[in-house]
């Protein structure tokens, strides 16, 4: 086997033509993360989209259930083949659609697990549970290894107290030479008493928002025609030449769990993770179960890994401390399981300004551009991307990094001894807290500029983003009961209704005649008095509107949380910014625009305008010091995120507005960081 | 599973304790030495012989058997030696192999005293040296680039702990019963021609526990509750992995060499030329099938011989599997 492999690769091209398609496959890779997913494949309702899904079964008291069928289907493979597949699902999930590998059992430790079995295949079947104890079978008839349900119809159900948390598998133990190589495998998980954010016990804290699965096999697809269509096969010379994580192989395993391409295959494979932080300590869990018959030398690249369990056993010392050691490659036995934990550190703090990378970036020739999506991102590090070529909107998504995680036996790492494909994987590490993005363009609803640009509001420093309150003139006298006033110029006052204008020391509603240079106006508002103006006086519009563009937000993108730091000042002039003097602060409110609200958000009272919830509760006062503060909407944010020819925007509106009697004077909106955090699909 | 007598006689179980009590109260001994200690001297002859991998399948092997040539029969794996911590061991080996096969005798792990270990075919020699630490041990014919172990010149020999019912010095290798496992595999049509064969085109088709193939491996025998030493000794080319239904065992020692870390595991590979030993405590509850606990290659080399039917094996089973049972 080796030597054939040997050979095999001898014929093939040198390792540098390798890495340079290897970059090709990444560049597809990434880009694939980009399609159009569906979920319902074979999934139960709310799997995420990344990490491990669990088939929920059901629970009754201490006891958890769960149905398997066997069941024939076709998986695809990326070089375009489809191979015949023997494999266990849950008629419970989506009608029982077929899916390979089975179905994820997750249970609880302490619980009874229940597994009935219904065998739809044209011999019997079985499920053995290795590392359970006591295993009952209940209906049946006698096995080699273990009690069978007959072909065609045939039933049995397993029982089994789950002692012991950790990663298991489950798989056929039946004819197993032929039927776990065709398929009838999957991943039994038992989560601790302790909880689900925990592999084992207090001593293995991991982020159960990053916890994965990848389960390794192999397949020899002229064994799986033999099956099919009922010809001989010698198993001795089994030759494997795909090689899965999951059920996919690279490439696509880093497509969506529950893609809409692969919906035989519901279990992505790709691992995200967010670099080490003060906030953000808590390790990613892998689990890896080898079901298949070669023993696999994996190999993650990034970070190393920390092994933690075998078999669903913790690796301590005698005296009880961690046994877990570091790897960059581990080779994971046929029929294994090993759990690891993974911290990821920027120990090299890579920086683009003041500590590039010392590997220089691809020659834009070699790189394939896209509709826009592609690999590489100018200087992709962590947030920062850097120049693109001229018409290329975006790189990828937000600066996150790529490694990839594959079988080190490099004749696994291939689709039918093409590669690179095969037994791979992608390690996606994305900037800390998530994508990071600032404004991109600035728009004033109300208002006007008095100094600085949309790039003074990327970074919290000493420049600021200033906007002035808009004014204009009553050319001529206004009396204390008029209604409709003519003003010198409607310039950069809103042009829709229900805005508030100052004169002197009345507040009046503008209700119509918005857009031109006769408004008809409510007088005496907001609790001041209708007067009597000279002519000549000066018309201020009470508040400042103006927002911010966030572009090329990804649909699909979760978990919006807007920062917006900045101040007001009581000056329209000068480069200082005085205090104000007297009570209220003015009031600020930051606003988000809903793309899906009918009216739009093109102006400062349009409809899809919508107060950011809180906390921090709005309207908040902010004087004349520098006020932080960041918005959550949790879940998806698709509302948000524009689409058409708004595609990938996100808008973000601050609306501040102060009024005080006697003598109110005109304030400077000054805003000095406007970012957007979020999830990335 | 064949047991095959060391040349040392032991002691029946119940004296050697009561024996080595009797030497502690006479302040004999210290702590860890070896109060059973002797010379000891082993005759080992490598010929040609025959084996049966299962019910009619028998295919031309070369293998150790104890006493002078021709007075018993080779086997496969060879004889299973068994020492004592400390004793100082002289193996005579006589090589009865075809002319032109020169025999070199390894044990990994175990240092040999000064002197040749090559013996040419129809010669004699000798080598010894001292059993200074317990454990399992393969031994290994190292000629003819592999071919000589290929055809079957490999055993297990175990050197015994001083203390009594235990694998090595240390109470946690405390064990009830134990059961030695020497994998290995045939490819028939190396058999029939070791000089000659193309080892490119080397294709193992039986594969094997102690010599012999399912339904021929010999059962291991332990009861609910026992402590149940295994000693797998891979003599095969491949890295193999062995899995276990229903038991975890306790992984106490890699290549005869106590692990700081011991560990629980359902799968373990052993690679090709290692040893390793393990602990699995038999349940007390019901085992998966009729038959026991199943120990079978989880690689699935689980066939015998080339397979010809509509599906790769039997689901009767076949190959690198045995169970555990009372």
């Amino acid at each position: 086997m080796s030597e054939q492999a040997t050979a095999r690769r001898g014929k093939k091209g040198t390792m540098t033509q390798k890495m340079w398609r290897l970059g090709t496959v990444l560049a597809l890779a990434a880009g694939s993360l980009f399609a159009v997913t569906v979920h319902g494949s074979a999934l139960p309702p709310g799997a995420p989209k990344v990490g491990m899904v669990c088939t929920p079964g059901t629970v009754a008291g201490t006891t958890h259930t769960f149905n398997l069928e066997t069941k024939t289907g076709y998986i695809e493979t990326p070089d375009g083949n489809s191979v015949f597949m023997w494999s266990y699902d849950d008629p419970g999930v989506d009608n029982g659609h077929f899916q390979s590998p089975g179905p994820v059992l997750c249970a609880t430790q302490g619980q009874t697990i229940v597994v009935n079995l219904t065998n739809n295949l044209p011999e019997p079947a079985s499920v053995v549970f290795p590392g359970q104890a006591d295993v009952t079978a209940t209906g049946g008839t006698a096995g080699l290894l273990t009690t069978e349900a007959a072909a065609s119809g045939g039933t049995v159900s397993y029982s089994f107290t789950a002692t012991d948390p950790g990663t298991y598998l489950y798989e056929s133990g039946s004819d197993v030479v032929k039927q776990v190589e065709m398929g009838l495998y999957g991943a039994l998980v038992v989560r601790p008493g302790a909880g689900a954010n925990f592999a084992y016990g207090a001593s293995t804290p991991f982020d159960p928002s990053r916890e994965y699965m990848a389960l390794l096999a192999d397949i020899d697809p002229f064994l799986h025609h033999a099956v099919e269509t009922g010809t001989t096969y010698d198993f001795n010379s089994r030759d494997n030449r795909y090689f899965t994580i999951n059920g996919r192989s690279f490439p696509d395993t880093v497509q969506d769990n529950g893609s809409g391409l692969l919906p035989n295959q519901p279990y992505g494979a790709l691992v995200r993770i967010q670099p080490n932080t003060a906030s953000n300590t808590l390790p990613a869990l892998i689990r890896m179960v080898n079901v298949g018959v070669d023993n696999h030398p994996f190999h993650p690249h990034g970070n190393h890994t920390t092994q933690i369990a075998q078999d669903g056993r913790l690796l301590l010392s005698p005296g009880g401390a961690s046994a877990g050691t570091e790897h960059f490659g581990e080779t994971i036995g046929a029929g294994q399981t090993e759990d690891f934990l993974l911290r990821w550190d920027d120990q090299d703090h890579w920086d683009p300004d003041t500590n590039p990378l010392p590997v220089p970036p691809p020659n834009y020739r070699d790189v394939t551009f896209k509709d826009g999506n592609t690999w590489y991102s100018g200087s992709p590090y962590l947030g920062y991307k850097g120049t693109l070529p001229a018409g290329t909107t975006t790189q990828n998504i937000c600066g996150e990094w790529y490694f990839p995680w594959h079988s080190h036996a490099l004749n696994e790492f291939t689709n039918f001894d093409e590669g690179f494909g095969g037994m791979g994987t992608l390690l996606r590490v994305d900037p800390p807290g998530g994508c990071f993005t600032t404004a991109a363009s600035t728009a004033i609803l109300s208002g006007v500029l008095k100094g600085g640009s949309a790039s003074a509001l990327a970074v919290d420093d000493a420049n600021y983003y200033q906007v002035n309150p808009r004014t204009t003139t009553r050319p001529t006298s206004t009396t204390a009961g008029q209604t409709t006033i003519t003003v010198a110029s409607a310039a950069g006052f809103p042009t829709t209704p229900g805005y508030y204008i100052r004169i002197d020391n009345e507040v009046m509603q503008v209700t119509a005649g918005q857009g031109t240079t006769t408004w008809t106006v409510l007088r005496g508002q907001l609790s001041t008095a209708a007067a009597t103006h000279a002519a000549g006086a000066v018309i201020t519009a009470l508040s400042n509107d103006w927002y911010g563009s966030f572009s090329g937000v990804r649909s699909g993108s979760t978990n919006l949380k807007v920062t917006y730091k900045g101040k007001n000042c009581q000056a329209t002039t000068g480069t200082t910014c005085p205090a104000f003097t007297g009570a209220p602060v003015p009031q600020q409110t930051v606003k988000i625009c809903n793309w899906t609200i009918l009216g739009g958000c093109n102006t400062a009272a349009s409809p899809g305008w919508v107060t950011l919830p809180p906390p921090p509760t709005q309207p908040q006062n902010v004087g004349s010091t520098d006020v932080s503060s960041t918005w959550t909407l949790p879940g998806s944010g698709s509302p948000y995120i524009g689409t058409g020819a708004n595609n990938g925007q996100v808008r973000v509106l601050i609306h501040t507005q102060r009024w005080t009697a006697p003598s109110p004077t005109p304030f400077s909106t000054w805003g000095n960081l406007l970012a957007l955090v979020y999830d990335a699909p | 599973m064949s047991k095959f007598a060391a040349m040392k006689p032991r002691l029946p179980r119940l004296t050697r304790p009561l024996f080595v009590l009797v030497m502690i109260f006479a302040g004999v001994v210290a702590a860890g030495s070896t109060a059973s200690a002797a010379p000891v001297t082993i005759n080992l002859c490598a010929e040609p012989g025959t084996a049966t991998l299962t019910g009619a399948v028998t295919v031309p092997i070369w293998g150790f058997h104890t006493g002078a040539c021709g007075s018993a029969a080779a086997t496969l794996p060879g004889p299973q030696l068994v020492v004592n911590e400390g004793d100082t061991v002289t193996v005579n080996i006589t090589n009865g192999l075809p002319a032109g096969h020169t025999l070199t005798f390894e044990i990994p792990g175990i240092t040999f005293d000064a002197g040749p270990t090559d013996v040419a075919a129809g010669a004699s020699g000798a080598v010894s040296f001292t059993c200074s630490a317990p454990g399992t041990y393969l031994y290994v014919a190292g000629g003819g680039e592999g071919r000589q172990a290929a055809m079957g010149l490999a055993g297990a020999l175990l050197v015994r702990s001083a203390t009594a019912g235990q694998a090595y010095d240390t109470a946690t290798t405390a064990y009830d019963t134990e059961a030695t496992v020497v994998l290995g595999a045939v490819d028939p049509g190396f058999n029939a021609a070791p000089d000659t064969y193309d080892m490119y085109s080397y294709l193992a088709t039986y594969w094997l526990i102690n010599g012999k193939a399912y339904p021929d491996t010999a059962g291991i025998t332990a009861g609910p509750g026992q402590r149940l030493l295994l000693r797998y000794l891979n003599a095969g080319f491949d890295n193999t992995s062995m899995a276990l239904l229903g038991i975890h065992e306790h992984v106490v020692a890699r290549d005869a060499h106590l692990l700081n870390n011991p560990f629980d595991a359902a799968a373990e590979t052993i690679p090709a030329g290692a040893t390793e030993d393990a602990i699995a405590t038999v349940p007390a509850g019901p085992a998966p099938s009729s038959q026991g606990f199943p120990l079978f290659n989880r690689q699935l080399h689980l066939t015998n011989g080339n397979q010809t039917g509509t599906g790769p094996t039997p689901a009767t089973g076949g190959g690198m599997l045995t169970f555990i049972h009372p």
